[in-house]
């Protein structure tokens, strides 16, 4: 049995690590779901619910059984939400690539402590020597670049990725559940006829 | 009784429902359906539609959830190609740079002095107008041996606007590059003369290029997560495929053999009898 004293532990710890404290880390917080809306449901989204119906409605085909409906429009909710997060997956990934000044956060800093060093040993009025002029106006490229684009949006990348998770897990037991009706239907409709 | 009438009529239901299914995928678009290509720039799109049509022709879907898995198959598979490419550019990206370097240090005259020459022909080309180009090869030939007089008549003529030595170290670097591009191609005589000079160096390709790999962990690292992520998603959808086809065909055996145990001939009727006598 847990000893009150540590109970009491336990909770205060609980208390003290439980979310943002300062109000810049709560503010931030406060807009994590606003970023790709996608915690959002498709359904508080018009145009997404009217997606959602008319792909329910094609899973469902010619069959007009009622049953079928739930079923459907689950497994059409959870692809068009994951359709909306590999959409904002791939928008990471492809604007910065498609960008022909992009220039990865950690060559930006080194180029401007590069700067701050040269300007506090020499004159700024003097030109700058090539080999550091070459190295300011570099930019990453080919696999380099895209390797620099996945460092820099690692964070955006795995946040993603948990809703992606969760919204094939949502799928899966959405299709086994449009499935496992279906099945159920055939069986009433073959003993019918028998 | 189930008659073989009534079971031929459950043939033709059955025939005419999978009819319908199928007037209807063939309206569905599934590319445009679940999402255009997740391509990016400079991947090919034809590689990816012909990768959507091998999948389709292999799994032959039955339904729209087919199609949908199929196309999270398709999507997933080129993503793990993508960071496959990735990761095998980036390290030949690395070993070459490696390779180049090693070069540029490790090079003599005799290797660059063919392209040190035609740059010192070149430059002194320009200055020399009333001179034969055999004059500047010659004089340039000299240079390149660094003979002494030659060395001096060249800055005469330059007039101090370039240095022999930076010269002499750009050939050499440029060589390096092409050397390395060479061994990329596998070129055998490249191959020969590399494996030369590292063994004098007293080192190898691998050793020269572990330390800029080691620079290149986290990303190969990165790389490989987002492999294996997409790797088990495909072989889940594929699963899921294989789930699908088991319940299926399970569903279609039952039913065979619920028809089956009702099944009964029907007896020809003593007229029918003598009629086909």
């Amino acid at each position: 049995v847990t000893s009150e004293r540590k109970i009491r532990a336990n909770r205060a710890n609980a208390r003290a690590s439980t979310g943002p404290k300062t109000a810049h880390g709560r503010s931030h917080a406060a807009r994590n779901a606003l970023r790709h809306a996608l915690s959002l449901p498709v359904y508080s989204d018009p145009l997404l619910s009217e997606e959602v119906e008319a792909f329910a409605r094609q899973i469902i085909g010619t069959d007009a059984n009622p049953e079928m409906h739930e079923p459907a429009r689950r497994v059409a909710e959870a692809q068009i939400d994951l359709r909306r997060v590999r959409h904002a997956r791939h928008q990471i990934l492809s604007q910065p690539l498609s960008d022909p000044d992009y220039e990865s956060e950690v060559m930006l800093r080194k180029k401007s402590a590069l700067v701050l060093r040269y300007a506090r040993r020499f004159d700024l009025s003097m030109p700058m020597p090539d080999d550091v002029m070459e190295i300011l106006s570099s930019k990453p490229q080919g696999p380099y670049k895209f390797a620099a684009i996945l460092a820099d949006k690692a964070r955006e990348l795995l946040a993603l990725d948990r809703y992606e998770r969760r919204a094939l897990s949502r799928r899966k037991f959405a299709i086994r559940a449009f499935d496992a009706v279906s099945r159920r239907n055939l069986r009433i409709e073959a003993a019918l006829q028998t | 009784v189930f008659t073989v009438t009534k079971r031929a009529d459950l043939h033709s239901k059955a025939n005419s429902k999978t009819g319908t299914k199928t007037s209807a995928l063939a309206m569905v678009q599934p590319l445009a359906l679940f999402g255009s290509p997740a391509l990016l720039a400079g991947e090919d799109a034809a590689a990816y539609h012909q990768l959507v049509s091998r999948f389709r022709a292999a799994i032959n879907p039955v339904d729209i959830i087919d199609e949908m898995l199929i196309a999270d198959v398709v999507a997933l598979e080129w993503e793990v190609l993508r960071w496959r490419r990735l990761k095998a550019e980036l390290m030949r990206m690395r070993e070459l740079k490696a390779l180049q370097d090693f070069l540029s240090n490790h090079l003599y005259l005799k290797h660059y002095r063919k392209s040190f020459v035609e740059d010192l022909t070149e430059i002194l080309q320009d200055y020399l107008e009333d001179q034969t180009e055999d004059d500047a090869r010659t004089l340039a030939h000299k240079c390149a041996e660094l003979e002494p007089d030659a060395v001096n008549k060249f800055n005469q003529i330059v007039a101090g606007n370039f240095n022999i030595t930076e010269i002499r170290e750009t050939a050499r670097v440029f060589k390096a590059e092409e050397l390395a591009q060479d061994y990329a191609r596998r070129k055998p005589s490249t191959i020969k003369l590399i494996s030369k000079l590292l063994a004098w160096a007293d080192t190898s390709i691998d050793a020269l290029t572990l330390e800029p790999l080691v620079e290149e962990l986290d990303n190969i690292e990165r790389i490989d997560r987002l492999t294996t992520i997409a790797e088990t998603r495909r072989n889940a959808m594929l699963r899921e495929i294989d789930r699908r086809r088991a319940v299926l065909s399970e569903a279609l055996r039952r039913q065979v053999q619920e028809v089956e145990g009702e099944f009964k001939v029907v007896e020809k009727t003593p007229a029918e009898a003598k009629n086909a006598a």
